[in-house]
């Protein structure tokens, strides 16, 4: 990289300053455990629509999926219209609302804490909390893969030692701070990463020329997507792929619907509207939300097939073949080598803050789902913070351990997986426990199991990109799948979230008649 | 549009916009309401 190694050291050292004196906040604004958990529910509305915002979006929202736009073309920007109409429009007014008030009435100070206290039921409350422990550490480990890589090929820190400097620093702000300080720490990063991703957008468009001219030149290159891709239906970087091809299949379902509908229903997203203390709040976080997210992801998804115009006059290649067929190294390897040095810094700023944002909410949820909402009251002499601190310590490790195992180049892969999962399992009951004035525990436990069974199934089983790296279904059936194509591209969340609403309405239609009739 | 041909990435585009300023009125409209929801468990 141009920019010299000490200027970068400096810069981070101030960052990661910057980011203790947070830390140090939030520690000592925590003394309830309530505190630790829902921020105490007094938190500024800028701050949660940036935390909301940072926590959204990670490295794998802007390095994996902007990689992939390099690599499928624009058609990925239908994810940022759901990212924004169901992530932020529909997630605020329409879920937060309902979960802040709520929430505020039984005291739930966890989004496992909200299941079980809205269907009164510990089944609600521990099976929320176990899906957490067992999915959230794939995706938690895909944003520490990403990180760490960052910090690999930018700081020319070993990547080892980068995975657990990342996240010894992120676990030390979480366990001590709690929520405070995770929210404190987003918002600096939020503010960072819009900076970063502006300045992106606008060098990016002066470099090709303008608006126009480097959507005319994207849109030139259509002669050279290889020929394997054409015939899975990419039909270039500035239009849709083939209606029903594999490749429009993958991008539909399992980016623009897997990770669209999936922000819906994610636990470390919902508990955020808990930590308000009204809904004008509500209100006032949506005007900066939107606006964030459209930086975010719209600039990714816009730069990340531009790169190709880059790579094309530089190198004579695609995006994806100059960075010899990595998509997670699209995004770097462009902005290193056509951005200007102070820029590379700000951008390294910007994707490091993305990948502590989102870490630290994980480590969080992952923790209070570990340490309160399963080990709540078997503390012995633990008192309830400490607990939740140990539970958080040991979902680190377990995250940490399986970034070490899992292979490379899958950030963007287990982004959505997990995204799918939430919304399989979790989705049809929380929207029931929102919105029922009497929500059914069997329907909500029902469309629960269903929701996360199907998903497992047909990942396992069908999905073929996840069931040839499992292994289960070559171990069990001897077929890398056990259905055909087009199957094998439709996504989890396609089949498992029907499947998870049919459970919930059909328990819920059965207790209508077997009440009348008795 | 913008050097953009298919309406079907341009449509993606101009929503994304829309929605985001959709936020924005929403946001500034709803500054200070503090209505309650009557439904729900």
């Amino acid at each position: 990289m141009a920019v010299d190694t000490l200027t970068l050291l400096i810069i981070t050292g101030i960052y990661l300053i910057a980011i203790i004196a947070l830390g140090v906040l939030g520690y000592r604004q925590t003394k309830e455990h309530e505190d630790f958990m829902v921020a105490g529910r007094k938190i500024n509305p800028i701050i949660l629509a940036l935390s909301y915002g940072a926590t959204f979006i990670s490295t794998s929202a802007i390095i994996g999926f902007g990689g992939v736009s390099a690599y499928l073309g624009m058609g990925l920007v239908w994810l940022t219209v759901l990212n924004i109409g169901l992530g932020v429009l529909i997630a605020f007014i329409v879920f937060g609302k309902k979960t802040r008030e709520i929430g505020h009435r039984l005291n739930a100070v966890t989004f496992p804490d909200l299941m079980g206290k809205c269907y009164d039921s510990a089944f609600m409350r521990n099976v929320s909390a176990f899906i957490i422990i067992i999915g959230m550490p794939l995706y938690t480990a895909a944003i520490l893969i990403g990180g760490a890589r960052f910090i690999e090929t930018t700081l020319y820190i070993p990547y080892d030692t980068a995975l657990i400097a990342f996240a010894a620093i992120v676990a030390v702000y979480v366990i001590f701070g709690g929520l405070v300080a995770v929210m404190y720490t987003d918002a600096l990063q939020g503010a960072i990463m819009f900076v970063g991703m502006a300045i992106l957008l606008v060098l990016t468009y002066i470099y090709l020329g303008g608006v126009t001219e480097a959507h005319t030149a994207l849109s030139s290159l259509t002669y050279m997507v290889p020929e394997a891709l054409a015939a899975a239906g990419h039909t270039g970087w500035t239009s849709m792929p083939t209606f029903g091809s594999p490749i429009w299949l993958t991008l539909i379902t399992t980016l623009v619907l897997g990770v669209g509908i999936g922000v819906l229903a994610q636990p470390q997203l919902v508990v955020r509207f808990m930590t308000v203390s009204d809904n004008k709040s509500l209100n006032r976080a949506v005007l900066v939300g939107g606006p964030f997210i459209l930086m975010m992801t719209g600039v990714a998804f816009t730069v990340g097939p531009l790169t190709n115009v880059f790579f094309a006059k530089t190198t004579g290649m695609t995006a994806m073949q100059a960075c010899g067929g990595n998509v997670d190294l699209i995004l770097p390897m462009y902005i290193n080598a056509a951005m200007p040095d102070i820029f590379v810094v700000i951008f390294m700023l910007a994707l490091l803050a993305a990948a502590m944002s989102t870490l630290s909410s994980l480590f969080h949820t992952m923790g209070t789902a570990a340490g309160y909402d399963l080990w709540k009251g078997k503390h012995g002499k633990i008192s309830v913070i400490n607990g939740i601190q140990i539970g958080t310590f040991v979902m680190i490790l377990a995250s940490t351990l399986l970034a070490y195992i899992m292979p490379g180049n899958i950030i963007a892969r287990a982004t959505a997986m997990f995204m799918g999962l939430c919304a399989a399992a979790f989705l049809p009951a929380y929207a029931h426990a929102m919105y029922s004035k009497k929500p059914s525990v069997s329907a909500a436990g029902a469309s629960l199991v269903t929701g996360a069974v199907a998903w497992f199934v047909w990942t396992a089983f069908v999905h073929l990109k996840e069931s040839q790296a499992l292994g289960l279904s070559k171990l069990i059936t001897g077929n890398d799948a056990l259905l055909p194509m087009p199957w094998q591209v439709v996504d989890p969340i396609i089949i498992a979230l029907p499947l998870s609403i049919v459970a919930l309405t059909a328990v819920v239609v059965y207790e209508k008649t077997w009440k009348k009739s008795n | 549009m913008f050097g953009i041909s298919d309406p079907q990435i341009w449509i993606s585009y101009v929503l994304a916009i829309v929605f985001a300023l959709a936020c924005i009125v929403y946001g500034i409209l709803n500054w200070n309401s503090e209505e309650e929801s009557n439904h729900g468990s």
